[in-house]
């Protein structure tokens, strides 16, 4: 029986196709929490610089949080984590649908994946033990078929499996793990580090106990969490909409990505909106293990060219990503795009970038049909767009070029294209402008896994209250989108709360968006659940010694202040005349990031964490480490 | 005079015609018409024939010699179909509603709705909880059924048929009905965990604890079933007549 942590690891060297359990010590968890804590912790210190991205010793770390499989609204989620052969650096993403849950009630907190294997294999673990099973016939299959095959191989249907596609396989490098056939953790490459691993797939199943040590008191916490969720002024937006109601949000706010970033307004943006799709082919809403705002949807399209096409999603990510950010005004080929996407196992936002990106190029004469292999890549031809995915799934032509991310494509194809490439860190952005969002785009330009908005999801900069912004973070300013005052502590504070979020393995529509569970809360729960002693300063410690860990992590890998930026055009470009009220905005970003590095106590020049915090921390182990690599030197010596 | 619907509305108990939920017939003057390829079980047929004609006169009298009309159960005490009767207008084709006193005996029960169910498995977890203090839905009496590539999620859980086969198959009389809400109750003493009961049921809804192999059956929660408290999309809900 496991009271919140199952307190074992499992691990499995594929090399050598063997299979062990360890014991993860109190101090472990305690300092780390959970999923993406344990799973970076792990990471720096079982792989070294120099580790190759697609080799052997790459590992891929699998965790999931306390909270994980219990009651608590949204605790579905579970973190995949390595080295990224993507960026180069932190590989981090992190899923929600049936797969962590089950994971926990087969009696596990955390998979590590290493080696490689000599043939195709998918690992099935069941209640505390686990085995490595062929996977010759699974090679090539679709995400769909695989979870399909195996549920019937194994004749279970509550069996849960994450598993990668024809993308991975073909070493695209934006390939995801997908676990409930749509639940993506797609970012950072993390499906292709399974394929170099020749693991095809993951399947657990578990009947073990996962009880709480204080019922009573659990229950009193979730009661009061319901209520807190049922009574946010955002509860019946997310229920009907989800992620999806951003498409319409961000495009009045004049911050959509248009046409790769050429503009914040779209057009057609209604013809493609979440409140269309919640009103046409939605036929019921969709939710994460034990979820009480189940914001997904499942929708079958009833007329037109895709008639027939069905599944759960999207989120607003793909949605936009397969039309506004490629200018396709068809909801039906929006739908489409994200759905193989979803079928071949790949990144939306990377994906959608890279198509978007070639569809600039063509637009401004850079690429013409004869690099394109006869494509049109007008701004709106949705199949010109389908046929560009399925290209790069399987390396095809054109896809090829496309299929190694933005700045690899960049490279490839010279001719100055690298400044239309919109990545941080080599990992491409999302769908919303970061000129008309200053805290999103700090976010964005030092999140430890590159380019991405969930390592701060920084929303307070929407309340638009003044008094608010002055109580919470000393000034009026970090209350407004557009203004840079304040934002290095906002981004701070929504690192913190992200990362929470991350090692609980809780939803962050919740913890995050709705900052439902303050740390005094998350520590009570901790403590019902664990029987462990948390308090309030121990968990946010805890979470800023992780984002700490993961920054030396991304240094140790070479990445400075320099490296903490944003592309040229939004430095640089102001936001055309019809943005509306985000006209004329470009982020100013050197001012923030000074701000933020005095938050977090790093170095203004160079980014690096002051020995002092580092050590304040705990986290000797890294300081000597830098030190021994020449990182840590003298003129940071207290 | 009124043209007639007869709907199924929910098949309670187990049917072997069998009729299925939004099966129907119509009527329409002297005529009775079955939609193609269709078929309507004889027995129900005869039992609701003297109400047809009766259901057809448009005007409303005090004193009608039967009351409530809208629902007609099969008479077959295993099946328990529930028959809903819609008068509709010939002309306009539109339903129309008749005074009429909704009045049950049946006792409440959860209640499910396929159609609405998220899939989320937070009846399961909560009534795994309640019951055996653990968050595996595996010690659920409730189950979710999902097919996601259909986006199917289909929630089984017991019916409590008022002539219960599953109390009657029981070897050890370790099943009884609870005298204040003729929940199915197990006395875990009794129970031998043969299985008997799930081989019975119908519905797939009896399910065995994974440590100590006694039956898991849905008991109501005494009148307050935790599962439909936390269901975020009122898929499942407790009472006598379906929505």
């Amino acid at each position: 029986m496991s009271l919140g942590y199952c307190r074992k690891a499992l691990r499995v060297d594929l090399t050598n196709q063997k299979i062990m359990t360890e014991d993860l010590s109190p101090e472990f968890l305690n300092g780390y929490l959970g999923g993406r804590g344990l799973n970076m912790k792990r990471l720096y210190d079982e792989v070294p610089p120099g580790v190759d991205p697609l080799g052997p010793d790459n590992k891929l770390f699998i965790g999931v949080g306390p909270l994980t499989g219990t009651l608590f609204p949204g605790s579905a989620r579970v973190n995949f984590s390595a080295k990224s052969p993507q960026t180069g650096i932190l590989g981090d993403s992190n899923a929600g649908g049936f797969f962590g849950p089950e994971l926990k009630f087969a009696g596990f907190d955390q998979v590590i994946i290493e080696g490689a294997s000599p043939r195709p294999v998918y690992l099935y673990i069941k209640n505390g033990k686990a085995e490595l099973r062929s996977a010759e016939h699974l090679l090539g299959r679709d995400v769909f078929a695989t979870q399909e095959g195996i549920i019937e191989e194994l004749g279970d249907t509550r069996v849960q499996v994450a598993c990668i596609g024809p993308a991975a396989e073909n070493g695209v490098r934006y390939a995801g793990v997908f676990c409930n056939l749509v639940r993506a953790a797609a970012r950072t490459g993390m499906g292709t580090v399974m394929a170099s691993k020749n693991l095809k797939a993951i399947a657990v199943r578990g009947t073990m106990d996962l009880k709480a040590a204080d019922p009573i008191k659990f229950m009193q916490i979730i009661n009061k969490v319901d209520k807190d969720i049922a009574s946010h002024v955002e509860y019946q937006t997310r229920l009907l909409l989800g992620t999806t109601k951003l498409v319409h949000a961000l495009n009045e706010a004049g911050c959509l990505a248009t046409r790769h970033f050429q503009t914040g307004r779209f057009e057609d943006a209604e013809l493609v909106s979440g409140e269309l799709l919640a009103e046409s082919y939605k036929k019921k809403s969709k939710g994460c293990f034990a979820c009480t705002i189940p914001c997904s949807r499942f929708f079958e399209i009833t007329d037109g060219k895709y008639k027939g096409l069905k599944s759960e999603g999207p989120e607003f990510e793909g949605l936009a990503g397969f039309s506004s950010r490629v200018g396709v005004s068809d909801l039906g080929a929006a739908l489409k795009g994200v759905d193989l996407c979803n079928r071949y196992g790949m990144d939306v936002i990377s994906t959608s970038e890279c198509i978007s990106f070639a569809m600039e190029l063509f637009e401004r004469g850079i690429i013409a049909t004869s690099d394109t292999d006869g494509l049109e890549l007008k701004w709106g031809n949705s199949e010109a767009v389908l046929e560009l995915i399925e290209k790069i799934a399987y390396r095809k032509g054109f896809g090829d070029v496309l299929a190694d991310g933005v700045v690899k494509a960049a490279t490839h194809i010279g001719k100055d294209s690298e400044k239309y490439a919109m990545h941080v860190k080599g990992l491409e952005l999302f769908q919303a402008d970061p000129r008309g969002l200053k805290g999103y785009a700090l976010g964005v330009a030092v999140a430890t896994r590159g380019g991405d908005h969930l390592r701060s999801e920084p929303s307070f900069e929407f309340y638009e209250d003044p008094e608010e912004g002055i109580r919470r973070f000393g000034v009026p300013e970090a209350a407004f989108r557009l203004e840079y005052k304040g934002k290095g502590k906002v981004v701070k504070f929504y690192e913190e709360r992200a990362a929470l979020a991350d090692c609980l393995n809780v939803c962050k529509n919740t913890l995050v968006n709705m900052e439902i569970l303050s740390f005094k809360e998350a520590a009570e729960i901790l403590n019902a659940v664990t029987g462990m002693e948390f308090n309030e300063e121990m968990l946010q410690k805890s979470c800023e010694r992780i984002l700490n860990l993961e920054r030396a992590y991304i240094i140790r890998e070479g990445i400075r202040r320099k490296d903490d930026n944003l592309p040229e055009r939004f430095l640089k470009e102001p936001l055309p005349k019809e943005c509306g009220p985000s006209q004329g905005s470009i982020v100013e970003l050197e001012s923030m990031l000074d701000e933020y590095y005095l938050e977090h106590n790093w170095d203004k020049e160079t980014g690096i964490p002051l020995r002092a915090k580092l050590i304040d921390l705990g986290l000797h182990e890294v300081v000597k480490d830098l030190e021994e690599r020449g990182i840590l030197s003298e003129r940071f010596t207290l | 005079m009124f043209d007639l619907k007869v709907i199924v509305e929910e098949v309670r108990g187990f049917c072997d015609m069998p009729m299925t939920p939004g099966d129907y017939f119509e009527v329409k003057g002297g005529r009775i018409y079955i939609p193609e390829g269709k078929y309507i079980c004889l027995w129900a047929l005869q039992s609701m024939m003297p109400f047809l004609p009766l259901k057809q006169r448009s005007i409303a009298e005090e004193n009608d010699w039967v009351p409530y009309t809208k629902r007609i159960c099969c008479p077959d005490p295993n099946g328990q179909v529930i028959y809903r009767i819609e008068t509709i207008d010939p002309v306009t084709q539109r339903i129309v509603e008749k005074e009429e006193t909704e009045k049950s005996d049946i006792m409440p029960r959860i209640i499910v709705d396929g159609e609405k169910c998220s899939g989320c498995r937070a009846c399961e977890t909560a009534c795994s909880f309640e019951h055996t203090g653990s968050f595996c839905g595996e010690n659920s009496r409730i189950r979710i059924e999902k097919n996601e590539i259909e986006g199917k999620d289909i929630p089984f859980v017991c019916r409590q048929c008022g002539n219960a086969l599953c109390i009657q198959a029981c070897p050890t009389s370790a099943l009884s009905k609870d005298d204040k809400t003729k929940a199915i109750i197990v006395d875990d003493k009794s129970c031998i965990g043969c299985k008997a009961c799930a081989s019975a049921c119908p519905f797939n809804s009896i399910h065995f604890h994974h440590d100590t192999g006694k039956a898991l059956i849905c008991n109501l929660c005494g009148g307050d079933p935790v599962c439909v408290r936390r269901c975020p999309v009122e898929s499942i809900s407790f009472g006598s007549r379906v929505r």
